[in-house]
């Protein structure tokens, strides 16, 4: 051909075409042969036919290569195949069935889109929750090697909350010295700076790691280095390693950004590395700098603070290792016993250690449930499946007696089976999608920090393996019950009856059990959703203490040469309030170290005057530094003595206002007022002024964790936040809070603008996301179980119409029919609300130890519970009795 | 070694005469008309591709890639040449059907 081709060939077939044929050679010798005659087919009969011929083309093809996939060798056969060989019979029986099956579904659609629907959602709410497990807890962590690192703390083993940055720097350097099971030790301390240079201030998430911390974690930067040995020492450390993520974003992903300068709470730091994309390690770190204390800072044993981080030496177990520092400790103990009398170890896997630690107790408490539902949706469908196997047994008889066998009708059922879960795991898998998105877009971007594996919170392979795998155990389980009945199909018997089915006692007792156990999941599904809502309900709106609503915040750190002083801070906060206290919409303002619901916190050992106690036997509480308007302004009250004044200034006396169970716990039963403490033993005593009321600082522990309140004209924290009070929405006020602080320090990051009340949503929104979804889950399982219920006794009932009829012309009276039929009706649900009850109770008792006590068990709900199931079993047996009583006897015995 | 004799289907025994008939352009395009041609009978080109695959993956076919030329759209022509073991599976299917047929000749050739 020498012309050229007039038209080319549709891309779109092209593109088919190579998506079909792997084999590179084949794919464009094909292609290349299929051009040549496009040419010629133009020639002979125009481009428009030339196209279409090449789509005919392109069809065929793709569907052969697709299907034989031209590459798995095929061995030759060394004789020629016998004329028919049982493969190629079993094969072509197969396939007739597969069809076969595929129109039983057909031939019902609305019971077989009932089962697929319900199916289909019980495995969206698995996967889903699925995802989320494996995500955030399972395997937060993907990195290479991830599985041989652990994190060592001295905390208690068994405690799922305790603090992991916790070592002391002498143990740290004891422990590395010494153990034998446990190599690369590494610490880091959190280090959040400020930094203040291309753009809007912005504090970053960031450690001050030892120089073997990136060695342990296997991670190489991808320009410049990671930190050298002798950077850990003071005065050599304003060097910092910065993440790929902050390189791109405040950086523009300069390359020849090694070597720059850039302020961090302004000091001029050195960038000496920047990584490649990769997990943010710990914590969502951005930026890192060398953990450079003085020899004699490595050596203090007495307060802990270090994150430490290390790997397993190649053939030891987690539990050799944990064996070994215990003993370790345990030796500690002996030598020092005045700082580690009390000191615990615990060795942690990675995951766990830095893993989000309160999600596993919860994502299990939602696994189960959902799993209870797939049980709950899976009796359903079992008693639909039932009913429509009744039906069935004339089908199965004609079968049989034109010669199919047991074996034949039972891979019937299977295959039935397997089509309504293919069916359903199509439908489960764009809704499980959708439900794991809309909980990635449900997480605040404020905690994301702490909640690790957010990043993987997607449908991946294992979620879909996890989706095929119970839609693969429920085919099974569902096709286990036809297929019993049709290998008890009696040919002869259903063919005599002429289609006229009989309810054995067999079907019965199924049918009885399936729907008691219905009811008794579903009552357990509802009142667990039930607590879970309440406990996030009494969260957000129940007694938190304070006032949350109509109040502004602001967060901040004084970070930086400008706010090393006291009197620097207490200036700027003076200032800010100055500027704010003349706004007509402030009803009052103050300041405080940190919010209740913030998750952020400090602790301070208290030491009451007249006890001796060594540091390992104080107790700590939450310490707070506020202004005199900070509680009035709360509206946290003061219950005895009075709150702090302007008058409490840094030259009078050292004054606190303490929480009730502050006074409760250290002067139980006695007068607070006028109590002196300290929070060390250098320090001057403090004495107690007035009793504030108990505030919720975590719904999550629900503790009214012992607290008290320094002025912070006397200890000026470094971090800082702003609370106004005002009459209007409280969101109005952002940009006059705003302007306040940038007026004051334009440079100082405002961490968070948040209404209080956003700062409690935030910080259970998680969880009310979560308890939403199990509402929805219980609602769904209820009428999951009503429709159960009800179907299965309506159509028992309908069945022994005949039955019923004979008896009412035997003489029985209307009451005594519906009685009948209401005993049944009473059985499977009393036998089910029983069960049910007891389930609730004990997964009530559960949740209440999971949840820290934020549950109680409403007995009115099992109450409501029990009513509702028990009205609707009752209708549902009424109304078929009651028509079955007023019907002719001549017509009932008649009918069917 | 391969076994002394490869059972070869009817229409793989046509592929590799083919092959054989092309010789230096032996590729699918004009395999597709000889075949046709001379049988008499549509190939499906699917059908042939298969056919060709299998047959090199008995070691009865070698192939190797041509130049990509224009009228192609840049693409390369797959060539294929019969292999020794190729040659000795026609030679005794070539043979067997003669055995089978020796001595017909009267009924099968239509004067």
């Amino acid at each position: 051909m020498s012309a050229m081709p007039p038209s080319a060939p549709p891309r779109a077939a092209e593109r088919l075409l190579r998506a079909a044929i792997r084999d590179k050679e084949w794919r464009e010798s094909v292609l290349g042969d299929l051009d040549e005659e496009f040419a010629l087919q133009c020639h002979r009969q125009g481009a428009a036919a030339a196209r279409r011929w090449y789509w005919r083309q392109a069809l065929g093809l793709a569907a052969r290569f697709s299907v034989t996939r031209m590459l798995p060798p095929v061995a030759p056969p060394r004789r020629a195949p016998s004329p028919a060989t049982e493969g190629v019979g079993q094969g072509r029986w197969l396939g007739h069935l597969v069809v076969d099956a595929w129109r039983a579904i057909r031939h019902r659609p609305a019971s077989s889109g009932a089962i697929a629907v319900t199916l289909g959602l019980a495995l969206a709410a698995n996967v889903a929750i699925f995802t989320l497990a494996d995500a955030l807890f399972l395997r937060p962590f993907r990195f290479t090697g991830v599985e041989r690192l652990v994190v060592v703390a001295s905390a208690p083993e068994r405690d799922p909350l305790a603090d992991r940055s916790s070592v002391a720097p002498g143990d740290f350097e004891e422990w590395a010295a010494r153990s034998t099971t446990l190599a690369d030790f590494a610490a880091a301390d959190f280090w959040d700076p400020n930094l203040s240079e291309n753009g809007e201030p912005e504090q970053l998430a960031g450690f001050r790691v030892s120089p073997a911390f990136f060695r342990l974690l296997g991670t190489t930067p991808l320009l410049g280095r990671a930190f050298v040995d002798d950077e850990a020492t003071p005065g050599r450390d304003r060097r910092v390693v910065i993440s790929h993520g902050l390189w791109v974003r405040r950086f523009g992903a300069d390359p020849g950004i090694i070597g720059r300068l850039v302020r961090l709470d302004g000091e001029p730091h050195e960038i000496v590395g920047v990584l490649g994309p990769g997990p943010a390690i710990p914590y969502g770190a951005e930026i890192w700098a060398p953990l450079a204390l003085t020899s004699e800072q490595w050596q203090a044993r007495d307060r802990g603070f270090l994150l430490v981080l290390a790997r397993l030496v190649d053939d030891r177990t987690l539990a050799a290792a944990r064996a070994e520092m215990r003993s370790i400790v345990a030796q500690q103990r002996q030598a020092y016993p005045e700082t580690h009398l009390e000191r615990e170890v615990s060795v942690v896997s990675f995951a766990r250690g830095l893993g989000d630690e309160g999600a596993g107790p919860f994502l299990a408490l939602w696994q189960g449930a959902a799993l209870l539902l797939l049980l709950v949706a899976c009796a359903n469908i079992a008693n639909l499946l039932l009913a429509r196997g009744a039906g069935r047994q004339h089908e199965f008889a004609v079968r049989l007696a034109l010669g199919a066998s047991r074996w034949h009708l039972g891979a019937l059922v299977v295959l039935e089976g397997a089509w309504l879960a293919a069916l359903a795991l199509g439908l489960a898998l764009p809704v499980a999608a959708v439900g794991v998105g809309q909980m990635r877009r449900g997480l605040p971007p404020g905690i994301l920090r702490w909640v690790p594996g957010h990043e993987f919170l997607r449908l991946d392979a294992t979620a879909l393996a996890l989706g095929a795998a119970l839609a693969t155990g429920a085919a099974l389980a569902l096709s286990a019950l036809p297929a019993l009945q049709a290998s008890r199909a009696g040919m002869a018997d259903a063919l005599r009856q002429g289609g006229r089915t009989l309810v054995g006692g067999g079907r019965r007792r199924i049918g009885t059990v399936l729907a008691a156990a219905q009811v008794a999941l579903t009552v357990a599904l509802v009142v667990a959703s039930a607590l879970i809502l309440g406990a996030v309900d009494g969260a957000v709106n129940g007694a938190l203490g304070f006032d949350k609503h109509h109040v502004m915040t602001a967060t901040l750190r004084l970070d930086g040469p400008a706010y090393q002083t006291d009197e620097s801070r207490v200036r700027f906060i003076d200032r800010v309030m100055e500027r704010l206290e003349g706004m007509p919409a402030v009803e009052s303002l103050g300041a405080t170290s940190f919010l209740p619901y913030s998750g952020r916190s400090t602790s301070r050992p208290i030491y009451p005057e007249g006890e001796a106690l060594t540091p390992a036997q104080a107790r700590l509480a939450d310490f707070q530094r506020a202004t005199p308007g900070y509680l009035s302004t709360l509206r946290i009250p003061v219950l005895e003595g009075r709150g702090l004044t302007d008058d409490d200034r840094a030259s009078t006396r050292p004054v606190a206002v303490v929480s009730r169970s502050f006074a409760e716990r250290h002067w139980p039963g006695q007068a607070a007022i006028g109590r002196r403490f300290r929070t060390a033993e250098t320090e001057a005593w403090v004495e107690v002024v007035g009793v504030a009321g108990d505030v919720m600082h975590d719904w999550f522990m629900q503790q009214r964790r012992p607290t008290v309140y320094r002025p912070v004209a006397q200890v000026p924290s470094f971090s800082l936040a702003f609370v106004v009070r005002t009459t209007r929405d409280p969101m109005d006020l952002a940009g006059e809070l705003r302007r306040a602080i940038g007026a004051t320090d334009p440079d100082l990051p405002i961490l968070e603008l948040r209404s209080m009340a956003q700062v409690v949503d935030d910080k259970v929104s998680g969880v009310s996301y979560l308890a939403g979804a199990l509402a929805i889950m219980g609602g769904l399982a209820l009428v999951l179980a009503l429709f159960g219920v009800y179907g299965l006794i309506a159509y028992d009932a309908s069945q022994r119409l005949q039955e019923l009829g004979v008896r009412v012309a035997l003489g029985a009276t209307r009451w005594q029919i519906i009685r009948l039929n209401l005993r049944r009706a009473l059985v499977v649900t009393g036998v089910g609300l029983t069960l049910g009850s007891g389930l609730a109770l004990l997964l009530g008792q559960l949740m209440a130890s999971t949840l820290f006590g934020l549950v109680t068990l409403d007995g009115w709900l099992i109450a409501a519970m029990v009513v509702t199931i028990g009205v609707t079993a009752l209708t549902a047996a009424y109304l078929p009795a009651r028509r079955a009583a007023a019907l002719d006897p001549t017509e009932a015995l008649r009918s069917s | 070694m391969p076994p002394p004799s490869l059972y070869l289907g009817e229409f793989e025994y046509a592929v590799l005469l083919a092959v054989l008939h092309l010789g230096d352009e032996a590729y699918a395009v004009p395999m597709r008309s000889f075949i046709e041609a001379r049988t008499d009978r549509t190939v499906a080109r699917g059908a042939l591709y298969t056919a060709l695959d299998r047959l090199e993956a008995k070691g009865c076919l070698r192939s190797r890639m041509g130049d990509p030329t224009p009228e192609r759209g840049g693409r390369a022509r797959r060539y294929f040449t019969v292999t020794p073991v190729g040659m000795r599976a026609l030679r005794h299917a070539h043979a067997a059907l003669a055995r089978l047929s020796s001595g017909l000749e009267s009924v099968l050739e239509e004067s």
